[in-house]
């Protein structure tokens, strides 16, 4: 149509400036979206080096945030393998938000179910020193799917033993049963009696049981009112007038004056005890006398020996040894 | 018959063609008056004319699938991901396809009738014995005129959807506006918005250049003009396609 027909069509009003309006409208949209693009990404804001040290980088990529609260403070600006073999995620804080961070403050990474990793700093106390330019951080790691393997193979033990719990032969089908049979027999005449005994039969021994000890309690009753009587009768004679107790006080008394005999024959006793001491003093010393006179004696003994034997000598005629004592 | 057409042809066949458009139109000593005012004339008619219909419909179009993204997104509990799904699909991929097409369609089919006939008649030939160049007249002012349109209405719209996207996001409070440009400074990133820029001058070549040489290609019949503007949709349509397809591929494989 018009573009063909251009050389015989009526001239457009303004066409060149039309077309110099729409070229410099292409040229502020391409300037203004290329500033736009650049504010955006943050290429004109002042902003220091954090580097964060991780064990694993897995789900963070170039351009992911660094949150405070909730709120972006910093963007990975560059993720790299350090020597040790960790991960070094460098982050870079606009200035304006970095007193948010200080040497205290602690990173984290987590995983969620849904989207990518996520890095977070917390801070503590916002009065400690503010972090410094170029500072290192190691993050602590909070993996919500992490335990997700741990937790499945825990569920599914508890499955399995559920499974066996439930199953036709298990003990738990196998105690219901019992218990329904018992509770079968507590319907019976005997009640819960004959559930717990295992029968009618059982139940009514215990009854019948329970019948003569009900006769038994009966005699026992007769018995220990008996008994009431003889004790009180005992009582009377114990504790009655002219009773044991009476009796037994009136001896007491009779006791207290033989004592009283008894102590003073026992003082005569020391009395005599003493003399006899004495009688042994004496006794004693005569007897050392004795001694003396003894050896007095066998001396004497002696010496009429050795005069007889002499006079043996001197009377040879005579072989008569019998010595006559004077 | 065939070897009258030679000396243009030979030089304005296949993929060639493109970049010796693309070199003369980046000459200054190219702009003669008379190649001026084509070239005005082609932005008029390839971008003036259309950009307020075309604005309000890709408006309305990128409402209705702004409306659907952060609907759906809040349904599912990932509205944190909605700004940067509407971005990404509406503004680096939808809105310069469909700004190329439309251009295409439009401007590119119009191209293509044009050409053929010329062709046919025997236009540029009788132009070229003149003394005049029918690349740096007739054709050269065309791949302007498209790529001019096809890049203007693909920034203006990806603007107006920016905006449109912050309004149903946030309303008209300017709280949201650090989270936006945090998001969407995440999603232009250096290769995203270089991939961008060249995303949408090859859409621009390429709604001119392809009906130019589906055209100059047929014989020079006259029952050969709806074939060659037939041919010339279908390449373009595919062409579009495959660019569009490889951007994808550099951006997310």
């Amino acid at each position: 149509m018009e573009p063909h027909e251009q050389s015989s069509s009526p001239p457009i009003r303004h066409v060149e400036l039309k077309a110099i309006l729409l070229l410099t409208l292409v040229a502020a949209l391409v300037t203004g979206f290329v500033l736009y693009v650049l504010y955006a990404r943050g290429v004109f804001e002042d902003t220091q080096k954090l580097v964060l040290i991780a064990d694993d980088s897995e789900g963070i990529a170039v351009g992911a945030n660094l949150t405070f609260s909730g709120f972006p403070v910093g963007r990975v600006q560059r993720i790299e393998l350090s020597k040790n073999g960790k991960a070094k995620i460098e982050v870079e804080v606009p200035v304006k938000d970095v007193h948010w961070l200080r040497t205290t403050s602690v990173f984290t990474l987590e995983r969620g179910l849904v989207g990518g990793a996520r890095l977070r700093a917390f801070t503590g106390n916002l009065d400690d020193p503010p972090l410094p330019d170029g500072a290192e951080r190691a993050v602590l790691r909070g993996d919500a799917t992490e335990q997700l393997p741990v937790l499945l193979a825990t569920m599914r033990s508890v499955l399995d033993k559920i499974e066996r719990m439930t199953a036709p032969d298990s003990d738990l089908n196998a105690s219901l049963a019992n218990l329904r049979v018992v509770s079968e027999r507590m319907t019976g005449r005997y009640g819960a009696l004959g559930g717990l005994l295992g029968g009618d039969e059982n139940a009514k021994k215990v009854i019948d049981a329970l019948d003569r000890s009900n006769a038994l309690l009966a005699s026992l009753g007769g018995v220990s009112a008996k008994l009431g009587r003889t004790l009180d009768k005992a009582d009377a004679r114990v504790f009655g007038a002219g009773g044991v107790m009476d009796e037994t006080q009136q001896a007491i008394t009779q006791l207290n004056a033989v004592l009283g005999d008894a102590r003073a024959s026992l003082k005569k006793a020391d009395a005599v005890l003493a003399e006899a001491q004495k009688v042994g003093a004496n006794t004693a010393a005569a007897t050392e006398d004795l001694a003396a006179l003894r050896a007095e004696v066998e001396a004497s003994v002696r010496k009429v020996g050795s005069l007889i034997d002499e006079v043996n000598r001197k009377w040879p005629f005579k072989r008569d040894t019998e010595l006559k004592l004077p | 018959m065939p070897e009258r057409m030679e000396p243009i042809a030979f030089r304005l066949r296949r993929a060639g063609f493109a970049a010796v458009a693309f070199a003369t139109a980046l000459s200054p000593s190219a702009y003669d008056p008379a190649a001026r005012r084509v070239a005005a004339r082609q932005i008029y008619f390839s971008a003036w004319q259309i950009l307020p219909g075309f604005t309000l419909a890709c408006a309305a179009l990128s409402w209705v699938l702004i409306r659907i993204v952060l609907s759906s997104s809040n349904a599912y509990g990932l509205s944190a991901y909605a700004l940067e799904l509407t971005v990404r699909v509406l503004v680096l991929e939808l809105i310069p396809l469909f700004a190329a097409l439309f251009v295409g369609l439009r401007s590119g089919a119009a191209i293509n009738t044009e050409v053929v006939l010329m062709h046919i008649r025997g236009d540029l030939d009788a132009q070229q014995r003149a003394g005049r160049d029918p690349l740096r007249h007739e054709l050269v002012p065309r791949v302007i005129g498209s790529a001019v349109a096809v890049m203007l209405l693909a920034y203006l719209n990806c603007a107006v959807a920016l905006l449109l996207t912050y309004y149903e996001m946030y309303g008209i409070s300017p709280w949201g506006l650090a989270q936006f440009l945090r998001i969407t400074g995440e999603v232009f990133a250096p290769v995203a918005t270089i991939g961008l820029a060249i995303k949408t001058l090859l859409f621009g070549i390429a709604v001119a250049v392809i009906p130019i040489t589906s055209a100059l290609a047929v014989p020079r019949l006259q029952r050969m003009a709806a074939v060659a503007v037939l041919r010339g949709m279908v390449s373009l349509v595919l062409a579009l396609a495959v660019i569009e397809g490889s951007f994808l591929a550099i951006m997310y494989v």
